[in-house]
């Protein structure tokens, strides 16, 4: 019953949300070219919608394929400091001055996707010396990582321009605004991606999220299919944060949603947390937009004060038995 | 047939096994005192530690078998469950212990699923198939462990500390069990609980100081109190 609610919510606040925004569209105006409305729709309101989705999809998945790997529910990209290790690195970008209109999408991009992707290399090269290696102190050098990260971000901030830091601290809070068409074919491209080596892998992924050892005494080897599958995640998260900036929350708590609501494997869980992630991150894009306020609301802030209650309500509902 | 040949293998630059040249032919139950090695000797075993010498499974060495070559021949049962995802059903559990005979990127046929109730059915498990792994009790969990490696239908089993967490009653249950497997597989145990060692009545291998060796007379009141240290008196009363 609640399975049911939510996803016909999601749904229709899906079709619903390109009609909503700051300015009302003329639906008789939909299809004719170059009216204000058809740009509107083509251009801003439906490349947002998609990109959201597919922002959200990457969000889910990489967080539950972080708790998988690592089987620990509180390990995602952010939480691992590898979204800050993104920020910090189309920050650089930023102060370096290399946001220009020409080449600026791109080197930013890249910057973010360097910095997510470092961190991941970093992070598999410091747990060869960690004893209890993908657990706790795992956990604990991400946090170091995000907080070494965020001092770094800080002394950035400290030598840019006021313009430049303008844009940084719009960049840190995190934005669902695009225009075109762009950006939501690249998002969608590293998404497919990595929603693929995840569904290719699934197997493997559900033999590892018993234990790391169990999984190799069955067959499968272990650090060749996490390094792959770290690959794909951290290609998806630099890319979606050297454009989006960092959204929180969506990776943490989307996965254990799912797992509430459907009790079942991992393997046959991918889908159906790629699709939730989406279109929560939608629906929660779509009441920034329908709240209308002076300027957009931060979309991580939107995430978690929807996110927040309805997690601890299916964990406390979970543990009432 | 196991053999090693001037195997050592080290902790933190420190050796805890020091060219171990050793035949394992036949079933054999391993002792020792705690941090003797017997753990690593298992995972030697298991290709999970980095060692010098050449360890072979019926002639193969095991540093040139793929992870699921091994896994076909040597199954594991660790102490405990150790588990993240405990919403898992003990079917699906079992089934997991299939994955070397899977096709790779394919689901698990129906063969795979048969072996499963087979060998649910030999350990009366067939009525638990559906329950989750973390509403099991410690027996039951014992249990579901040892069928996932009997699914793994490897000729070698290592069963680790098998009756460490149990009460006396679950440990006869699953001495009865790994007795009747000596039917058909090579059983290695490792234990500190020396009923059920007695029980099993497998030539007792004993590490002690990096070094390993065959013990004869092991379950004699003075050898115990020689290797251990500390008295023994009469000791099979255990189990029946």
């Amino acid at each position: 019953m609640l399975r049911l609610f939510v996803w016909l919510l999601f749904v229709s606040t899906f079709l619903l949300s390109p009609f909503v925004g700051a300015v009302d569209l003329d639906v008789t105006q939909l299809l004719v070219h170059d009216s204000l409305s058809h740009t509107l729709f083509f251009e801003l309101r439906l490349p947002r919608v998609v990109f959201a989705f597919f922002a959200g999809a990457v969000l889910a998945l990489s967080g539950m394929l972080f708790q998988t790997l690592f089987r620990n529910p509180l390990m995602t990209p952010y939480t691992l400091g590898i979204s800050s290790g993104a920020v910090l690195g189309a920050g650089i970008a930023i102060k370096l001055g290399l946001a220009t209109l020409v080449f600026g999408v791109a080197s930013v991009s890249l910057f973010g996707f360097l910095g997510a992707f470092l961190t991941v290399l970093l992070l598999i090269y410091l747990s060869q010396f960690l004893h209890t290696a993908y657990n706790t102190s795992l956990l604990l050098l991400g946090i170091a990582l995000s907080l070494f990260y965020t001092s770094a971000l800080m002394i950035v901030f400290y030598l840019g321009s006021s313009i430049q830091n303008d844009m940084l601290i719009r960049f840190t809070m995190g934005s669902l605004s695009i225009i075109g068409w762009e950006h939501p074919v690249l998002l969608g491209g590293v998404a497919l991606a990595l929603l693929g080596s995840i569904l290719l892998y699934k197997y493997e992924l559900q033999l590892m999220s018993i234990s790391d050892t169990s999984a190799r005494l069955k067959g499968v080897d272990t650090k060749k299919i996490t390094l792959l599958l770290l690959l794909f995640s951290s290609l998806a998260i630099g890319v979606l944060v050297s454009i989006a900036g960092p959204i929180g929350f969506v990776g943490l708590i989307v996965p254990h949603m799912v797992g509430k609501l459907y009790p079942i494997t991992i393997e046959k869980r991918i889908l159906i947390t790629a699709l939730f992630g989406g279109f929560f991150l939608v629906f929660c894009d779509s009441i920034t937009r329908a709240l209308q306020t002076q300027s957009e609301l931060p979309i991580g802030i939107v995430t978690a004060l929807i996110g927040g209650p309805f997690f601890i309500y299916l964990i406390v509902k979970g543990s009432e038995k | 047939m196991i053999s090693l040949e001037k195997v050592s293998t080290a902790y933190k630059k420190e050796n805890i096994l020091q060219d171990i040249s050793l035949e394992i032919t036949t079933h054999v139950s391993i002792l020792g005192e705690n941090g003797a090695g017997k753990s690593t000797l298992v995972k030697l075993l298991c290709g999970l530690q980095p060692y010098k010498g050449k360890i072979r499974i019926d002639g193969q060495d095991i540093a040139q078998l793929s992870l699921l070559d091994l896994a076909k021949s040597i199954a594991y049962v660790p102490a405990q469950l150790e588990i993240y995802d405990v919403t898992i059903s003990v079917e699906a559990f079992v089934l997991l212990g299939r994955f070397a005979y899977k096709e790779r990127f394919f689901a698990y046929s129906q063969d795979d699923r048969k072996k499963v109730q087979e060998v649910l059915a030999l350990l009366n498990l067939t009525q638990l198939s559906q329950h989750t792994m973390g509403s099991l009790s410690s027996g039951q969990t014992q249990l579901v462990l040892i069928a996932q490696a009997l699914a793994q239908e490897s000729k070698i089993i290592i069963f680790d500390e098998p009756t460490a967490n149990l009460d006396p009653k679950n440990s006869k249950i699953i001495g009865n069990h790994i007795k009747e497997l000596k039917q058909k597989h090579q059983v290695v145990l490792i234990t500190h609980d020396l009923h059920l060692a007695h029980f099993i009545d497998s030539p007792i291998l004993f590490v002690q100081e990096k070094q390993v060796r065959f013990e004869t007379d092991f379950f004699q009141a003075e050898r115990l109190q020689a290797l251990y240290g500390v008295a023994f008196d009469n000791l099979a009363v255990a189990y029946a």
